[in-house]
């Protein structure tokens, strides 16, 4: 017995438990011998002998049956071995380009905006003087349009300096009430460290019935939009001018550098502007034909939002398809 | 517009009033804070008396000066050649730290002792006053020998520079800036009167008379006055240089100072310009056009106001007779005709064009006391004029609408206070109108919005509480917003197959894009003052700017470049669309173990799976375009529900040598075709189907194009699906090719039968033997 038992212990492969299995548990096989004994055994005993060799068979079946699982167990452990790789070698396969954060502003942004139910609205790059300056409160000669050098068109077309007449072009097509952004690529002609000549804006426009929209109503939007895109900032409201809005302001956030203790991208004063705001000018509504309503207009530049808020330190190198700036947006 | 605090007391007291509280009420009533220099001169910089000068034994440049400094009599040498001129100095004494932790030592300068140093203004950290040391006069307060100099508030002063808007012309004088802030720190002005005395007791009409000529839209008032011999002003020479503003001589500077004090367009003849055969001094203001008064002497135009004055008749410090003019014109109508008649403009008219003072007779005064006190100067009785009578701009103000419009109910009596204080003349209408006259320096304001405006300013929009505004609502998902989520998705799947989003001017070089055989704006409608060359027509393409964008990242070292975009490109009549444009050069994949360090470079099929990953399905035909970017054997159209779109293609060897980039592919499709569309769903079959492989031999010229559109012409039901899946040619072919088509065969109504099968399978075999001479390999 013992003798058998060592032979299921000592097999060290399924293949070998395999015939050691036949030779034991086999039809022609050591027990089928000792069962086929029983025929000689005088009658009296033949019950003691058959009670013997049932009792050593099961005891040989579950020193098989946890010899099997045993070896089963090495046998996976053995394979999954041989499938072992250096998982590390493949972190840096993964291929995936990126968003360039200009672009990635401008959709936070409209997200925002969508979000409060206003309407995406777009016009022309290539525009003209009524809607670029004219029906926005800037005549010729008004001294504000030295502010925004314009690219000009031999036939007297000009590159929109600003997203504002989309506000002119969707009131003309529209009625109020009105609630809308404009979001597009608008152009100045100024090239420097801190100047492109093109870049993105988004203008928000809403207009209801007059005495509905109030300058309070500007803060109230526009305090919650920059802590959306900012955070936990405060925000400050300066007298300004814009031609096209009356009363003007422009809006600063506290710097997100210096929390407002004053550092160099803040020129010390604790405060970034980022964007311009008020309500809209009745002579803007004159030019579209609007009476009787209220109305308010913000606009912002969206580099100036991308490069804060991801401190990219150079405005020039958004334009250069940069490889090296843009697979850290990933 | 730079100012100084101590040049500010001149009209208002703000003693008590800290720099941090001017900053914050500044800005918060619209005149932006540039930058705030506190001036603070070092200890032991004291006001020293000159009591002898003598030239340095050994060195001609250098003076020794014995120089009363209370303390004692101090013997110090002076490099300053203007040393000699001077009578009271500033001293930095022994220990004395000047800015640059410059230490004052006793020292020795070519064997002779000094004890101290005379200083230029530089070397205290003050502005730059031109060459040599301060010569100090009693202009800055009575000079005690032996105080400290910083201890004088006109030169330890406050320089603050403020940002101005367009419309804020009347802050453009220090007086104008004072009488804002009053209204803001509810500080009266001070009452100021400028004391001059006319020593010729003569009327001005006995030797001059003004003749106008025409329609005069412009105020004049001109004095007369002999004068001799202007000494400096170390105040004015001092204001100017914190104020930065540079003047030629003496007379010139007190004029500037008047000028930047009052806010009055002040300028000097010479009055000999003037003076007739009669001997008598003639003006003739004659009316050129609207908005051109042309000063005239003798025939000679002398000056156009607001905007220049001739050379020979300016008057300089030299001049023995002066014609002193100030004048004031309406900045709205000034503009529109300097504009349409293009005259030289000299450094006045960013004043006159944004709006200058029109109390002539207050920037006169000024003028005349500084000569006072710093000429002999002998002024006529009286003044020639011309005034025009300006109807001051009416406004009718309601305080329920100043309130609706600020959203915050405002009191018509605060409304009143504000206004009053910044110059508005205030009548009574009803309980809660009043009529409201806009003084003339404030042109920019017209309406009850500007009104609301200035209330804004001076209550401070801090003090406005936010309050969200209700909508009655109602959707407003357009068509440009589906257009915006749309480009989002396709720039998010090009991000996720490894492109990244470029973007770059909508500009082009027009040379590059005609050279490439790209259309161009046509030249009537092409770009007046483009910014460079490069940068000088509006694009038709997006690939060219592409192409340099891989080219900078080639230089970078970049191996592998997939870049995408989308944006605007123009026909030749600036008609607008959006394209979306794709770029792969270099490796196709990044370097690492899957390729051994060693990925393929990009290639037709490769570059073609990674632009329909982003746009979707799309059939490939011969391309049918046509310029030099494009590789004559390796592009190609693609057609979206059956239209062109765009195209694919490998970037022309030559292009790719001249660029110096490696192996590229291009695409640029429209994104209009490539939108979403509306889909309905086909039933699907519940029964199985099965694949059929053909293989055919057919023309090498032959393209899959021409195949498949045989095979779509059978339109049978069964047929679900065509594929080509292999192709094969050698030499015993000859100039016929091996093309596999594997085809989906299944029925919606049973089980397929061998039958049904061959069926199919012997009716594609007959077009392709007729239409396409196809055999079976």
């Amino acid at each position: 017995m013992k003798e058998l038992e060592d032979k299921i212990i000592q097999a060290n492969s399924l293949e070998s438990l395999e015939k050691v299995r036949v030779e034991l548990f086999g039809k022609k096989g050591i027990l089928a011998g000792e069962f086929a004994k029983m025929k000689d055994v005088p009658g009296p005993e033949k019950r003691a002998f058959a009670q013997g060799l049932n009792e050593n068979k099961a005891k040989l079946q579950a020193s098989f049956d946890a010899r099997y699982e045993a070896l089963k167990v090495e046998e996976i452990e053995r394979v999954l071995k041989s499938e072992a790789i250096d998982v590390s070698l493949y972190g840096t396969v993964a291929q995936k380009g990126a968003l360039h954060p200009v672009m990635e502003t401008m959709d936070k942004i409209i997200d925002y905006f969508v979000a409060l139910n206003f309407s995406v609205e777009s016009g022309p790059m290539v525009e003209d003087d009524f809607h670029n300056f004219e029906a926005l409160n800037l005549p010729k000669y008004h001294p504000a349009r030295d502010m925004q050098d314009t690219f000009y068109f031999k036939d007297g077309g000009l590159l929109r300096t600003h997203t504002s007449p989309v506000q002119i072009r969707t009131m003309l097509e529209t009625k109020p009430p009105i609630r809308m952004i404009a979001p597009g690529t608008v152009f100045r002609r100024d090239f420097d460290v801190t100047h492109t000549p093109m870049f993105h804006q988004v203008e928000g426009l809403v207009v209801d019935e007059k005495g509905k929209v109030s300058f309070a109503n500007l803060k109230s939007i526009l305090t919650d939009f920059l802590q959306y895109m900012f955070g936990d900032v405060d925000v400050r409201f300066r007298p300004s001018f814009f031609p096209f809005t009356e009363p003007s302001a422009e809006v600063d956030i506290s710097c997100i550098f210096c929390e407002g203790k004053g550092c160099r991208i803040c020129s010390h004063t604790g405060w970034l502007e980022v964007l311009g705001c008020g309500i809209v000018d009745p002579n803007v509504f004159k030019a579209v034909g609007y009476e009787d309503v209220s109305g308010y207009a913000f606009g912002l530049g969206v580099e100036r939002f991308a490069m804060l808020m991801h401190k990219i330190p150079d405005l020039r190198s958004l334009f250069e398809g940069d490889i090296r700036l843009l697979e850290q947006f990933r | 517009m730079i100012i100084t605090r101590s040049w500010l007391q001149e009209f208002i007291d703000l003693e008590g009033v800290s720099n941090e509280k001017l900053y914050e009420t500044f800005n918060s009533i619209g005149l932006e804070v540039d930058s705030i220099n506190e001036i603070k001169i070092a200890d032991k910089v004291v006001v020293g008396k000159i009591l002898s000068c003598e030239k340095h034994p050994d060195a001609d440049k250098l003076n020794v000066c014995q120089i009363d400094v209370g303390s004692g009599i101090k013997q110090i040498v002076c490099g300053a050649s203007n040393v000699v001129d001077a009578e009271y100095v500033a001293v930095a004494t022994i220990g004395a730290v000047l800015p640059g932790n410059f230490k004052i030592k006793h020292a020795k300068l070519r064997g002779v002792e000094s004890d101290g140093m005379v200083c230029a203004s530089s070397e205290l950290g003050l502005p730059d006053m031109g060459k040599g040391i301060m010569i100090l006069d009693s202009s800055i307060g009575e000079l005690e020998v032996g105080r400290e100099f910083g201890s004088y508030d006109k030169v330890a002063d406050t320089i603050i520079e403020l940002e101005l808007t367009a419309n804020r012309g009347d802050c453009l004088s220090v007086y104008g800036v004072a009488r804002d802030l009053s209204s803001a720190l509810d500080i009266e002005m001070k009452q100021i009167e400028y004391k001059q005395e006319e020593k010729i007791k003569l009327g001005i009409a006995r030797v001059a008379e003004i003749h106008t000529n025409g329609k005069i839209d412009a105020d004049l008032s001109y004095k007369l006055a002999t004068v001799d011999s202007i000494s400096g002003s170390f105040l004015v020479d001092l204001r100017l240089a914190m104020v930065d503003v540079e003047a030629k001589d003496r007379l010139s500077s007190l004029l500037a100072y008047a000028t930047h004090t009052t806010g009055v367009i002040l300028r000097a003849y010479d009055s000999t310009c003037f003076t007739n055969e009669e001997d008598k001094i003639k003006v003739t203001p004659t009316s050129k056009a609207k908005g051109i008064t042309e000063i005239i002497a003798n025939e000679k135009i002398c000056s156009v106001v607001g905007v220049n004055q001739s050379e020979e008749s300016m008057a300089t410090q030299n001049s023995k007779g002066l014609l002193i003019e100030a004048s004031y014109i309406n900045p709205d109508t000034l503009v529109e005709a300097v504009s349409n008649t293009k005259l030289k403009t000299d450094e006045l008219y960013y004043k006159t064009s944004r709006g200058s003072n029109n109390e002539l007779k207050f920037g006169l005064a000024l003028f005349a006391h500084l000569m006072d006190s710093y000429a002999e100067f002998s002024c006529y009785e009286g003044s020639l004029d011309v005034a025009l009578k300006r109807e001051k701009h009416r406004v009718v103000v309601d305080a329920k609408e100043v309130s609706s419009i600020i959203g915050m109910e405002v009191s018509i009596g605060k409304i009143v206070t504000v206004l009053q204080k910044l110059g508005f003349e205030i009548s009574k209408v009803s309980e809660e109108v009043v009529s409201v006259l806009v003084p003339i320096f404030r042109h920019d304001i017209k309406n009850i919005q500007d009104i609301t405006e200035e209330i804004v300013r001076i209550i401070g929009i801090n003090n406005i509480e936010a309050k969200p505004f209700v909508f009655a609502e109602k959707a407003r998902l357009n068509d440009v917003t589906s257009r915006y989520k749309a480009k989002k998705e396709f720039r998010n799947r090009a991000v996720g197959v490894g492109y990244f989003e470029n973007v770059s001017y909508v500009f082009s070089d027009k040379t590059s894009l005609q050279k490439y055989g790209f259309e161009v704006t046509k030249d009537e409608l092409e770009l007046a003052n483009p910014i460079a060359e490069e940068l000088n027509t509006l694009r038709s393409t997006l690939i060219v700017n592409l192409l340099n964008a891989v080219k900078r990242n080639v230089s970078y070292s970049k191996k592998s470049i997939p870049l995408f975009e989308i944006g605007a490109i123009f026909t030749p009549t600036r008609k607008q669309s959006d394209v979306i444009s794709f770029i792969f050069s270099g490796q196709s994949e990044s370097e690492s173990v899957v390729n051994a360090g060693k990925p393929s470079t990009i290639d037709f099929a490769t570059f073609t799976q990674k632009v329909g990953a982003v746009i979707g399905a799309f059939e490939l035909e011969p391309c049918s375009y046509n310029n030099a970017l494009l590789h004559p054997y390796q592009s190609a159209n693609v057609i979206v529900d059956g239209r062109v779109c765009g195209f694919i293609s490998k970037l022309h060897p030559t292009v790719q040598e001249e660029y110096g980039i490696p192996v590229t592919f291009i695409a640029e499709l429209d994104l209009d075709a490539l939108l979403p569309k509306h889909i309905n769903a086909t039933p699907i079959s519940k029964f199985q189907g099965v694949y059929k492989d053909l293989s055919v031999v057919i023309d090498k010229s032959m393209g899959y194009y021409e195949v498949a559109k045989v095979l779509n012409s059978l339109d049978l039901d069964m047929l679900k699906d065509i594929y080509p899946v292999d192709i094969y040619e050698d030499d015993k072919l000859g100039d016929k090719k091996s093309l596999t088509v594997r085809f989906f065969i299944q029925s919606m109504e049973k089980t397929l039968e061998d039958r049904d099968i061959e069926m199919v399978m012997e009716q594609i075999m007959t077009v392709l033997k007729n239409e396409c001479k196809a055999e079976l390999r």
